[in-house]
């Protein structure tokens, strides 16, 4: 299990890794903190012709907290966004779901923006950026575009981020920052999740005028479910085990050996109920159920 | 090839790699500090890890050169003047470990552990060691050694 | 065969000596190992179950950079494994260094790629072709014994390496006027040992000499060395195995495999060092699998639960090969023995097939059979109180063996020496806290919560040597283990064993044994194991056996070299030898303890002044010693565990909440190695209990080849463990010693099922669980139809 052969640059520059991208063609891989790419070279399920290192370009790293939105450098880690007091202030949510990513030695150098291109259907940050109403930010030779999290999941390992473009950074927004949930279910600590959900809600006098409902580990991408949105905004007492209920029957999960799709649809109900309690909580909003 | 120097155990180390070279192939392979062990190079066992400038990582999930001008530690850093280090004094104390592979990269995890959260009880040195898998020992003397080697380095953090 | 002075050491929870270097990184294990010129194997493995192959392609791999040589099936065509059993009827298999015309499951080897490094034979080996023709595959029992299964092997008459049956004089007549019986069916998942060093090797060949010299990961390098020469038809003479520190073996490393006498024979061809360091990927498919138990069980009782008759069908999925030294009856053979278990069963009928089916060959794993024989007479005794209404520790009581039924001959034949079975569980009901359990789970019900708790009890045979190893059929009888005593000039001494320490701490409880013997400080000790060319012969480390069968070879070459002392001694001091004293550091005159030479000088005039011996006494202090336990039928060791379990009644998810280990080994040398023995099985027995298992689709096809899906248990899965000790001692062993490097193992898989069902026995409807792992969805099913219905919330 060793990595397959491949060219090897370690652009010094943002326009150089930009150059270099728009010159590699599709067989070339972005490397950032390496938590995914490595297990996939390792195991030779990728053989990129040219791996371009992120390590050495400047003003990845940052993270940027102002107006109540967080914009997250690429090669910012796991382990900062679980550490990092201007996320745990603006953005909770993913300061809670960075606990859930690996383990500590994973999290020490796995990057957001490395999970996010890789898209693995089953991580943690696509669903906080769903949830949060956030943007995956590009690069190329050709300029910036951000792309809102909806449209940036394709497929699994798939994304609408093009060849010659890169990830700079990831935003979340604000509205949904403050009322908030999350809940996986892990086989064992440190595990992918078999399933996850983040629920983030807008409250307005108590009651919850808007809510996300984000779910990985049950499609081939990560998915909202508009059904359990619709359940937590009509605010009935048992708003979380509607949602749950709405989640379950709304969605057609897939199987793998780590859970069939009647399994799944038992998580999804057991998950969106604890992640939902836990965003309605947060607020005193209808929280009898449980 | 690659040019590649970076500090290990505190000497500096340089060499030409091929790119595709894992951290922990250079470790064991071009320098011999064989202390580091790999055990699934998919980055779930923890045989491998190693600290690279303090921060535990997979040295199977790392090439050798992300680590290019980085500090790295392994297990061979840890005794100083032939004495074992408090953690280790503590796996030998309350019998830590068995047949001894996964236990290079145990320690490390643990080193990071003591140096970030000190004052952790059983139930998060589990949760925080969860990536060290361990088949011989149940883990149950890893938790009383690690329990020690907390107290000792807490002791020490006191004394000083 | 008592030592002069009470002991020093035996007993004592000494810190192990291997550990400095362990801790050290100073280990050395066998990928630690490069000699100059070392060259990288690479197998490229089939990725089909079943298939017949047509043709491999090696020419892109033969040229590609840095490879020296492509081997393939008929380069190494004159050699195989070929491990066969005399049962009657025993279907031989043949197993190819790499494969010839047949493929038997994904993951045999089809080509050796030798070059420079692994990279570069990774690389190579991708460039490799097989052209193979799917055979429709044999991937489960049902399948593999169906009539219209082609049989797997040339000249077979099914799929069946063998079938056994046995029946007591009696059973008919008992079973049939029985007022009660039930039966269950139970399934213990596909899994392994899964140390944390995969398998490695290397092979080195002196073309001058024709020696073979072969660092590996082994327990058993004797055996090795045996079936090596056997594969390689080379003498024995010709032939070291070294197993140096090895990361964990549990049984996976107690087999011949393909892969050593492929790079044996490669290093001879290139004349360069071979090495091959499995990757885990590989691990996963070609080093043997292990526990896939299925045994239909019946119980005969009376109105108060007292067993009559025990009837079973035991059916094992012993994969594509017979491997060696085992041969493919050990998993049956072992079932049919130990699961009338630690009950007073008189009346017993048994019938055992070993399957052959497309899957990766299946080998020894910790217990070997005896958690699937626990799981099977412990679930059905629960089910024997529940159908009679009766506690489950009662029914226990009323049909666990007691002192007076010992020796006891169990319907199967087995000599259980000794044991403290009600004793034990009394014990663990009271270390475990039975009470405040129960109290626990009534409250946790109370708010809507799923506990539970589950209890076991087991007799293991331990070190187990030629009388019964005799009945099993195997080509190799391992009778006996060998130890070598040495004393130097400098008054210390070496200990050399046919056994290997990968964890269970030889290397200390060995040198704990000598020190006593010798009145020597543990320090003055070294124990070394692990290489062919330091003790004669025997079998290795397995089967509960080292600690009783090398320490008392090591007891009885210590006192033939105290015994040297002794001679020399009082020919020193004019006195009697029966009259002479070993004490620490010294020998002197029973009763006058002013009369006295230092032991080191002593040692240093046996070898330097030899004018000074008496006639007829050698200038040497050396002795070697077999031991085999008399009447080699085994040492019984028993235990009883407590655990109670949290279900998380949404998704299925069971957590072990507590685990009390209470175990009689008889005396123990070193109380703490056996407590992380025991820690060590029972977090084991845990992960075949929830977690592992592989899994495979309908074409044969592993889907569990990786550590995301193969799921061993990590540290926040285990909790902490209340452990307690009895000691009787068999009469069979020098010390009374018992094995007990297995038992942890053995239980957990039932007491885990007891507790799940217990957890649910509130519930409306009544479940058996019946199926190990206890995988969430597992679990969930359990519940649905607890609460009477097949939907959850």
């Amino acid at each position: 299990m060793k990595p397959p052969r491949f060219a090897y640059c370690a652009p010094q520059t943002l326009p150089e890794l930009l150059e270099i991208l728009s010159e590699a063609g599709d067989e070339a891989v972005v490397l950032a903190g390496g938590q995914s790419l490595l297990p996939m070279l390792n195991l030779r399920l990728a053989a990129p012709s040219h791996v371009i290192d992120l390590d050495r370009v400047p003003g990845l790293d940052r993270i940027d907290g102002a107006n109540g939105c967080v914009e997250v450098g690429a090669m910012v880690t796991h382990r900062r966004m679980e550490t990092d007091p201007v996320v745990a202030a603006s953005a909770p949510l993913a300061r809670c779901a960075a606990g859930f990513v690996g383990y500590r030695a994973i999290r020490n150098r796995g990057t957001v923006g490395g999970s996010v291109a890789h898209a693995d259907p089953a991580a943690e940050w696509p669903i906080v950026l769903l949830a949060l109403d956030g943007a995956v930010d590009l690069a190329s030779v050709r300029g910036w575009r951000s792309v809102a999290a909806e449209d940036f999941f394709e497929s699994v390992y798939t994304t609408a981020k093009r060849p010659d473009e890169v990830v700079t950074s990831l935003s979340f927004g604000s509205r949904f920052a403050h009322s908030w949930g999350f809940s996986e279910f892990q086989r064992r600590v440190g595990d992918f999740a078999t399933v996850a959900v983040a629920v983030a809600c807008v409250m307005e006098s108590g009651e919850v005028a808007e809510a996300r409902v984000a779910i990985a580990g049950v499609a081939d991408r990560p998915v909202r479910c508009p059904e359990a949105e619709a359940a937590l905004v009509a605010g009935s007492r048992s708003a979380a085990s509607d949602a749950a209920a709405a989640a379950r029957d709304s969605i057609e999960p897939i199987s793998d050996i780590h859970g069939s799709s009647s399994f799944r649809k038992r998580l999804i109900y057991a998950e969106t109920q604890r992640a939902a309690l836990q965003a309605l909580r947060a607020n005193g909003a209808g929280a009898d159920d449980g | 090839m690659a040019e590649l120097s970076v500090s290990v155990n505190g000497e500096l180390t340089a060499a030409q790699v091929d790119p595709r070279t894992l951290l922990s192939d250079y470790l064991r392979d071009h320098l011999g500090l064989t202390g580091t062990h790999v055990g699934c190079e998919h980055g779930y066992c923890g045989a491998c890890t190693v600290l690279v400038d303090g921060a535990s990582v997979r040295s199977c999930l790392t090439l050798a050169v992300q680590a290019d001008g980085r500090s790295v530690d392994t297990v061979e850093s840890l005794a100083s003047n032939g004495e074992l280090h408090p953690i280790q004094q503590a796996f030998k104390e309350c019998h830590g470990l068995q047949c001894g592979f996964c236990t290079p990269g145990l320690l490390m995890s643990v080193l990071e552990l003591a140096a970030t959260n000190p004052g952790c009880g059983r139930d998060e040195i589990r949760e925080h060691l969860s990536g060290n898998v361990c088949r011989c020992t149940g883990y149950h003397h890893i938790v009383d050694a690690v329990e020690a080697a907390l107290n000792s380095v807490r002791e020490q953090g006191d004394g000083s | 065969m008592a030592a002069d002075q009470a002991p020093r050491y035996f007993g004592a929870r000494v810190a192990r000596r291997q550990d400095d270097r362990l801790l050290r990184g100073d280990g050395r294990y066998v990928a630690d190992i490069s000699p100059a010129g070392v060259l990288a194997a690479k197998f490229v493995r089939s990725d089909e179950a079943h298939a017949v192959v047509a043709g491999i392609d090696i020419e892109a791999a033969s040229v590609a950079e840095g490879v020296k040589e492509v081997f393939v099936g008929e380069d190494f065509a004159d050699n195989e494994i070929r491990c066969v059993s005399s049962y009657a009827g025993f279907q031989e298999s043949a197993q190819p260094i790499l494969a010839l015309d047949r493929v038997r499951h994904v993951g045999e080897a089809l080509a050796m790629v030798v070059a420079d490094n692994e990279y570069v034979a990774e690389d190579a080996a991708e460039l490799v072709v097989a052209d193979l023709e799917p055979l429709p595959a044999a991937v489960d029992i049902d399948t593999a014994l169906d009539v219209g299964c082609a049989p797997l092997h040339p000249g077979w008459r099914d799929n069946a390496f063998v079938r056994r049956r046995a029946t007591t004089y009696g059973f008919n007549e008992a079973s049939s006027s029985a007022p009660h019986r039930v039966s269950i069916e139970l399934h213990n998942g596909r899994h392994s040992g899964v140390p944390i060093e995969t398998r490695a090797c290397v092979a080195e060949h002196d073309p001058g000499t024709g020696r073979f010299r072969l660092h590996t990961t082994t327990q058993i390098p004797h055996l090795i060395r045996a079936g090596l020469s056997w594969a390689l038809g080379v003498p024995e003479s010709l032939i070291q195995v070294i197993a140096p520190d090895v990361g964990g073996g549990f049984g996976i490393k107690a087999q011949l495999y393909p892969e050593e006498v492929a790079c044996c024979l490669a290093a001879r061809r290139l004349s360069r060092p071979v090495k091959w360091v499995e990757d885990r990927r590989e691990h996963f498919v070609a080093a043997h699998h292990s526990r896939e138990h299925r045994h239909s069980v019946t119980g005969y009782f009376d109105d108060d639960g007292t067993i009559l008759a025990l009837e079973a069908d035991i059916a094992v999925d012993m994969g594509a090969y017979s491997v060696f030294p085992w041969t493919a009856t050990m998993d049956g053979g072992m079932a049919m023995g130990i699961l009338p278990g630690p009950y007073r069963i008189h009346e017993y009928s048994v019938s055992s097939t070993s399957v052959c089916t497309n899957k990766t060959p299946y080998g020894a794993y910790r217990g070997v059979a005896r958690p699937a024989a626990c799981f099977s007479i412990e679930r059905l005794m629960d089910q024997i109180a529940r159908h009679l209404g009766v506690d489950r520790v009662e029914i226990r009581n009323r049909n666990l063996l007691a002192d007076g039924d010992y020796p006891w001959r169990s319907p199967s034949g087995l000599i259980y020496d000794s044991g403290s079975l009600v004793e034990s569980l009394d014990a663990v009901l009271a270390l475990g806290d039975l009470e405040g359990l129960l109290k626990r789970q009534a409250d946790a019900r109370t708010a809507g919560r799923l506990v539970g708790v589950g209890l076991a009890v087991f007799t293991e045979q331990t070190a187990h040597t030629t009388q019964e190893f005799k009945q099993r059929g195997v080509p190799i009888v391992f009778g006996y283990e060998t130890a070598k005593v040495r004393l130097d000039a400098s008054g210390t001494a070496v200990v050399s064993a046919s056994i290997h320490d990968h964890g269970q701490g030889l290397e200390t409880t060995l040198a704990q044994v000598a020190a006593d013997r010798l009145g020597l400080d543990l320090e003055q000790i070294r124990v070394e194991y692990g290489d062919t060319e330091q003790v004669a012969y025997g079998a290795g480390t397995f089967a509960s056996r080292s600690a009783v069968l090398a320490g008392g070879a090591v007891t009885k070459a210590a006192d033939a070299v105290a015994d040297t002392l002794r001679q020399v001694a009082a020919h020193m001091l004019e006195a009697a030898p029966e009259d002479m004293v070993v004490e620490t550091g010294r020998v002197s005159v029973a009763g006058s303890p002013s009369q006295f030479l230092e032991t080191t000088e002593l040692c240093r005039l046996i070898y330097q002044r030899p004018e000074r011996l008496p006639e007829g006494v050698e200038p040497h202090l050396e002795a070697s010693r077999t031991y085999d336990a008399h009447p080699g039928t085994g040492a019984y060791t028993n235990a009883a565990h407590l655990a109670s379990v949290e279900i998380d009644p949404l998704t299925g998810k069971t957590r072990v909440l507590s685990y009390a280990v209470v175990e009689d080994c008889g005396p123990m040398i070193n109380p703490t190695i056996v407590e992380g023995q025991i820690f060590g099985g029972v977090a084991q027995g845990v992960g075949s209990a929830l977690f592992e298992e592989f899994l495979y689709d309908e074409a044969g096809q592993p889907l569990s080849t990786t550590f995301a899906d193969y799921l061993v248990p990590v540290m926040s899965d285990i909790p902490d463990f209340q452990v307690a000790h009895l000691q009787t001692p068999s009469p069979h062993t020098i010390g009374g010693l018992k094995g007990m490097g297995e038992g942890g193992a053995i239980a957990p898989g039932a007491v885990i099922a007891s507790a799940v069902e217990d957890a649910l026995s509130h519930l409306v409807g009544t479940v058996t669980v019946d199926r190990l792992p206890l995988t969430p969805e597992r679990v969930l099913g359990y519940i649905d139809a607890a609460n009477g219905n097949g939907t959850g919330p």
